[in-house]
């Protein structure tokens, strides 16, 4: 039964990686390039929940300041200071987590409603900071003109490209991901999850591998921000408000905390509704398009009491279950 | 002189007001069974917390083959070679049976997040010894061929028998069982007591805190009682039964009248 699963699971990668490379061009579904290049660095922020929120345990109401930080300093190295895109890029991740692992240890002496409260906090002194520190990131006006990623003579400067180098890194961080989680690692963290005792009592010591996991989606989420002011050219602070965080966890919930592949499922359905069909209700009424923190409020209700374990999850368990009792009527007949 | 594993001396534990443990003086004996009983709210359990770093002590210390303990945290002790099981099971039920004695390995094996990230060659080796390690305490107790199954799909009596297979994981010189007959029937006490004589014949030491005075009767070779937060006797299990001061402590004093 788990070889045929097995089989099940790679046939569906790869008819998503066939999916994936065939979307981009203009025959099939070449429209939405601009929009997948979102959805693909969400798809890398909403992992690095997954493991924190879904594998660990741990909640965090603050994603997206580790996002913006992430997207402020890879734009304001690379075009205040002149600095390498890639190095800045690269300056940007060790600093969210170097950021990440200093209030990790104070933040994880929290647990439950309390650690919410301290990661909520987090976001929003750091929103005010991006939008206050003006001489540095342009205040609410946010800044421009920041200059494509490059690779010699190659630059990404068209959605094609960028699509490309985006769901490169979102499918290298999905592979890593996954080693990990099924890794010595992974399980002191899914231990952490049950029962601290519990994982006390084997070994694992709690505190450091909630900040592990904590500075590892903060790097994720900052490299993401670093893909976004590239691919926009342009920041400002309020794709990094308290609404973001409360998507992208909803993102996650959507595709199903504990599960890494659900969070692509979970970017793609969260962002369509934002972008695609609120978007053209907006054009009906104004006032409609405000309706977001609404419906997020809701599906993350929803799911939560209908489909606790993520809408991608129970969709996929449905079909195991629909294929174990067909396999099983074959097998009486 | 006979060779103790565990000493503790002059132990203290204070919550507010209540004296849970109060000035214990015990030694284990390497390679034994010995088993800790009492009336509730004796103090097993804190005295068990204690032990494994839970709790730290109000006075008092802890010696682990010699060394004091001090404040070392309850995943260093692990580390030592002392593990523990809980009364309340506590498996980890967001993976596999096999994978919750695989978890056990934990303090046995190094390597990290980069190495597994990436599937290098020392994650590689290290896994395959740690499964092959897991596999090995599952069969031990009995639950080899139900590996892939969610813990808690698996009745009580084999729920606690996967948590002694995931504290031997780690590979202890110290087994501290909490109350491991609880809730379980005839049958599965006997096969318990086999499993824990076969894990003394292993060479490790094991105390147990029980209730189940036929579990205990059977198999512990000293038996240590507590009472109110005290000891109150010790001895070989038919010495301890004869005690007057323990016979008071579980059927009330008997009235003097003069």
């Amino acid at each position: 039964m788990e070889v045929i699963k097995r089989k099940w699971a790679y046939a569906a990668v790869a008819a998503l990686l066939i999916f994936l490379i065939l979307l981009p061009f203009d025959w099939f579904l070449g429209r939405y390039t601009f929009l997948m290049v979102f959805i693909g660095i969400n798809t890398i922020v909403t992992i690095g929940l997954c493991l924190l929120m879904g594998y660990t345990g741990q909640v965090s109401l603050g994603q997206a300041a580790f996002f913006g930080m992430g997207a402020y300093v890879s734009a304001i190295l690379s075009k205040t200071y002149d600095v390498n895109p890639w190095l800045a890029m690269l300056i940007a991740a060790a600093s969210t987590g170097a950021f990440a692992y200093v209030i990790g240890y104070p933040v994880f002496r929290l647990k439950g409603n309390y650690l919410a409260m301290a990661t909520l906090g987090l976001g929003i002194i750091m929103y005010i900071l991006f939008r206050q520190m003006a001489q540095y990131t342009g205040g609410p006006d946010g800044m421009g003109g920041i200059p494509y990623l490059s690779i010699g003579g190659f630059v990404f400067d068209t959605p094609f490209r960028r699509y490309f180098l985006v769901w490169f890194v979102c499918l290298v961080i999905i592979l890593i991901s996954q080693n990990m989680i099924r890794s010595r690692t992974g399980r002191a963290l899914r231990a952490i999850h049950t029962s601290e005792a519990a994982a006390q009592s084997i070994g694992v010591n709690v505190t450091q591998f909630k900040v592990k996991v904590f500075v590892l989606s903060a790097v994720y989420a900052s490299v993401a921000g670093s893909l976004f002011v590239h691919h926009l050219r342009f920041v400002s602070p309020q794709p990094f408000d308290f609404l973001a965080s409360v998507t992208l966890i909803t993102m996650a919930v959507v595709g199903g905390l504990a599960s890494i592949w659900g969070a692509i499922f979970g970017a793609a359905t969260i962002k369509l509704i934002s972008d695609e069909i609120l978007v053209e209700l907006g054009q009906v009424n104004a006032k409609l398009a405000d309706l977001d923190v609404v419906i997020f409020g809701l599906i993350l209700m929803l799911v939560m009491i209908f489909m606790p374990k993520g809408l991608f999850v129970s969709l996929r368990d449905a079909f195991d279950s629909w294929r174990k009792k067909r396999a099983l009527r074959g097998v009486k007949s | 002189m006979r060779q103790t594993i565990l000493d503790v001396k002059g132990l203290s534990k204070a919550f507010g007001g209540l004296t849970a443990v109060d000035n214990v003086d015990l030694s284990v004996e390497a390679g034994k069974i010995t088993s800790i009983i009492g009336p509730n709210g004796a103090g097993k359990t804190t005295l068990f917390n204690l032990v494994a770093g839970v709790y730290m002590p109000t006075t008092g210390e802890i010696l682990f083959e010699g060394k004091p303990l001090g404040t070392t945290p309850p995943h260093k002790r692990a580390a030592l070679g002392i593990a523990r099981t809980f009364q309340n099971v506590l498996l980890f039920d967001n993976m596999t049976a096999l994978e919750n004695v695989m978890t056990g390995q934990h303090p046995r094996s190094r390597y990290g997040f980069f190495e597994a990230a990436l599937r290098l060659p020392k994650a590689h080796r290290e896994e395959e010894t740690i499964s092959l390690n897991a596999r090995k305490y599952l069969n031990l107790v009995g639950l080899g061929m139900y590996g892939d199954r969610n813990p808690l799909s698996l009745p009580l009596g084999q729920q606690k028998l996967l948590t002694i297979a995931r504290a031997l994981a780690t590979e202890p010189r110290l087994l501290l069982l909490d109350e491991p007959g609880a809730g379980l029937n005839a049958l599965e006490k006997q096969s318990l007591s086999e499993l824990i004589r076969r894990v003394r014949d292993m060479g490790i030491t094991i105390v147990l805190v029980e209730h189940d005075m036929d579990l205990v009767m059977g198999i512990a070779e000293w038996v240590i009682v507590l009472d109110s937060g005290q000891k109150i006797a010790e001895g070989t299990a038919s010495q301890v039964q004869k005690d007057k001061r323990v016979i008071a402590a579980y059927l009330g004093e008997e009235e003097v009248i003069e």
